[in-house]
């Protein structure tokens, strides 16, 4: 996935309605549910198995590096039933490992920067299973929303420095289906253009 | 975590018969540990009248518990509103309003589908002269099998050396399984910190020698605490004379908080005349709560006052009776006061 640089935007980037996004390419990204065999708990996996989960099949992504800043523009299209205890939330994943489909795995983590509805600002977590997480005292994130015609587009930035040598991958969860941990559908790896320009 | 907790375990036993429902319990509780940011709804320690609804509501009927053979039990998340999210009053017009008399302390909320804590209070059951009610608190189990901890993806629910289920906040991500799982419905959610709560057991006053709040604070002597392993009040009304019931054992957790049944007198007939064949509450609704156990236990509660009216003594009575306040405290009898904060 290309990662172009604009090393002047830095303001507008923040912004996911901002028109610098427009005039940029969109990767298309599809996304599958975690499996439900890898799910923490017996409970989740029971009360699961005959609930559909990981509901957002499509999004798209769009990548800028800007001074030592990456900034990385998620959108998709959340469905029309209204949120119930849940929040629509998105994760852009970052790792190495052939482990993304369950959101890291024991041996090996997967960093993600993630976005919830509900909360301000953006979490830096440490991934080692679906739902497995613990927050990371690294660097810190950041993230700005916008929803239009029930089409979300959300900006996640965070030191470029977190993303090298990884690659990077997406989780969304839909809140209105009640999806939170490792009920979430997630793409696989996108290898990262860190030097495309 | 262990299927089950090989460590001691802290117990409650609940005398139904002396509980006044005067909320005590609920009240300490709740000004020592939910006096915080969107915990307005959260009360670890709630007392409902029985037979009615409960907190949440309808909360017999939302699942989770496990099944016969152990496996996990789907459940279902309650939400703030079957708690009753906990309302404003109006409290500025009453005081300061100027229409003293005429208007009246009222929730601002919106009268259909209004519910809170204790919101069925003194409803009961059945038809004058033979209604009844009876008061239960809860509080979380803390059960020897924790379906919560369980269910929890993250591991931030265990139980401790002392068997009380706590939840490390650091490490809760918020995902509510636990909600769903426990089938007591004794966890809320904390909606600005974005993590699970419930009742903690007191556990730093336990550490300290002090018992629970809800215990100490109990005007009507109706609780117990101590370790379930160690000789005392609780052990012998659990274990030697099996007066102490859990509730909704079946649920398959093994819950840690056991409670007397409640006697009732004999109802009446039409024409006024006492019924000495029946009790008021119904023993099948009392199976429901306790388990065929209740049968027993009910029968020996009720011997063993005929025994004391009679002129005889009981140590069961003498037990539940606990002329000596700090009986209720088991080993944890150090006084608060003495305590010496830090940190």
């Amino acid at each position: 996935m290309k990662v172009d640089r604009m090393d002047n935007e830095a303001a507008d980037l923040k912004d996911p309605a901002s028109a610098v996004w427009s005039g940029l390419t969109a990767e298309n990204i599809t996304l599958a549910p975690v499996p439900l065999a890898a799910q923490p708990t017996e409970y989740i996996r029971v009360s699961r198995a005959d609930l559909p989960y990981g509901e957002t099949a499509d999004a798209s992504a769009t990548a800028v590096g800007s001074g030592d800043q990456l900034y990385v523009r998620l959108e998709w299209q959340d469905d029309e039933r209204p949120n119930g205890e849940f929040a629509d939330a998105a994760a852009v994943i970052l790792g190495s490992g052939d482990n993304i489909a369950t959101l890291g795995s024991d041996d090996i983590p997967v960093k993600l920067w993630y976005w919830a509805e509900d909360r301000e600002g953006a979490l830096n977590l440490s991934s080692r299973g679906p739902g497995v997480v613990r927050k990371n005292p690294g660097a810190s994130i950041s993230a700005a929303a916008s929803l239009d015609d029930n089409r979300w587009a959300v900006v996640l930035s965070g030191p470029a420095k977190e993303v090298s040598d990884s690659q990077m991958g997406v989780a969304i969860w839909n809140g209105s289906n009640d999806e939170r941990a490792g009920l979430a559908a997630v793409s696989g790896w996108l290898s990262l253009d860190m030097e495309a320009s | 975590m262990n299927e089950t907790s090989e460590k001691r375990q802290i117990a409650w036993v609940i005398d139904l018969n002396k509980c006044i429902g005067c909320q005590t319990c609920s009240v300490a509780c709740k000004v020592l540990w939910t006096r915080e940011e969107s915990e307005k709804a959260q009360w670890w320690c709630s007392v409902n009248t029985l037979p009615g609804k409960g907190t949440p509501k309808d909360w017999e009927g939302m699942g989770g518990g496990f099944d016969d053979a152990m496996a996990p039990k789907t459940g279902h998340q309650p939400t703030l509103a079957d708690f009753g999210g906990g309302f404003d009053f109006n409290h500025e017009e009453v005081f300061f309003g100027g229409s003293a008399g005429k208007v009246h302390l009222e929730p601002q909320a919106p009268r259909e589908g209004r519910w809170a804590m204790n919101w069925d209070e003194d409803q009961g059951a059945g038809e004058w002269p033979n209604s009844y009610y009876f008061y239960m608190p809860r509080m979380c189990n803390h059960c020897s099998k924790p379906a919560c901890a369980q269910a929890c993806p993250s591991g931030a629910m265990y139980k401790n050396d002392d068997g009380l289920v706590v939840r490390d906040e650091d490490i809760c991500s918020g995902s509510r399984f636990c909600m769903e799982a426990c089938p007591y419905k004794k966890i809320y959610f904390n909606y600005e910190r974005h993590v699970g709560q419930h009742c903690i057991g007191c556990f730093p006053r336990i550490e300290k020698g002090v018992a629970p709040a809800c215990v100490r604070q109990c005007p009507g002597r109706a609780i117990f605490t101590g370790w379930l392993s160690e000789d005392g009040p609780v052990k012998d009304l659990v274990m030697k004379h099996k007066v102490a019931l859990p509730l909704h054992g079946e649920y398959g957790t093994s819950p840690n908080v056991y409670y007397i049944p409640p006697l009732s007198p004999h109802p009446l007939n039409e024409d006024m005349s006492i019924n000495a064949e029946k009790a008021r509450i119904p023993p099948e609704e009392l199976e429901a709560l306790f388990g065929p156990e209740v049968h027993d236990a009910l029968a020996t509660m009720q011997s063993e006052m005929d025994k004391v009216r009679d002129g005889g003594s009981s140590e069961l009575m003498k037990t539940l009776i606990a002329y000596k306040w700090q009986e209720l405290l088991g080993p944890f009898t150090a006084d608060p006061a003495d305590i010496i904060a830090t940190g």
